[in-house]
């Protein structure tokens, strides 16, 4: 009898916790220096990324213009935009909507 | 991992990272080149101003240590051979992109320009040429680190 208005509170907690650990992006941009395999390196080295993800994020910022590399709350996310800008990538963080 | 350069080109890579030295000493805030290095973290010119004041000194001596790292590399006579351990391979790759992204953002290169023959009647033809050495010299590390 508890579990159907249990369960429900139990998943609106989540969301909200979820959002708020998701609520600040990381996004790389693309710039026509930098080389598409430094690029990808980049992202394998900071985030532990496999080569096909970092692949990918690495393509969505050459073909869209930019990409979310990474997310998290505040702090991680401004730690992360550090990172990238000391290995040269022109990131920027915001917050998610 | 081993490089090895001739003596022309460790005197062209000494030369570059004497004047990265001096730019970051000088660190003019309105140079596009300062601004490519250290860019806005945030859209909103507020939060990227303050991101800025309490990142900024740190990233510059980031930035400044790995030159050094690359400098030590360079002091020798004649041609460059050299083994570098895995922390120095970093180094040297977020230097040569410093270097690359302090000439890309003077010349204001588009990526028409990078995917472009060089004109040898552009003025702009020497540091273009430069520009694509660099990222030759990157590439090589970048395959070799794997």
């Amino acid at each position: 009898m508890a579990s159907p208005t249990e369960a429900p509170e139990r998943t609106d907690e989540t969301h909200i916790a979820d959002r708020l650990d998701k609520a600040w992006l990381v996004i790389v941009w693309n710039d026509p220096v930098n080389l598409m395999s430094y690029v990808t390196w980049v992202l394998k080295k900071l985030f532990g990324y496999s080569e096909a993800k970092a692949t990918k994020l690495m393509l969505d910022v050459h073909h869209r213009g930019r990409a979310v590399v990474s997310s998290g709350a505040r702090e991680k996310a401004e730690m992360d935009c550090y990172r990238l800008h000391a290995y040269g990538l022109w990131a920027t963080i915001s917050k998610s909507d | 991992m081993r490089v090895r350069l001739g003596e022309d080109e460790v005197e062209l890579l000494r030369r570059l990272a004497t004047e990265m030295g001096m730019m970051l000493d000088a660190h003019v805030a309105d140079d596009p080149v300062v601004q490519r290095l250290f860019p806005d973290a945030h859209l909103s010119p507020t939060e990227a101003a303050d991101f800025r004041a309490l990142t900024e000194d740190d990233l510059s001596a980031a930035k400044r240590s790995a030159l050094g790292v690359v400098t030590q590399s360079l002091a020798t006579e004649g041609n460059l051979d050299v083994t570098l351990q895995e922390a120095e391979v970093d180094s040297w790759l977020s230097v040569l992109t410093d270097l690359r992204l302090s000439i890309g953002a003077r010349l204001e290169v588009t990526e028409e320009l990078m995917s472009a023959d060089v004109d040898p009647d552009d003025r702009r033809a020497p540091a273009l040429v430069t520009l694509h050495w660099l990222g030759w010299l990157q590439e090589l590390l970048l395959r070799a680190a794997g």
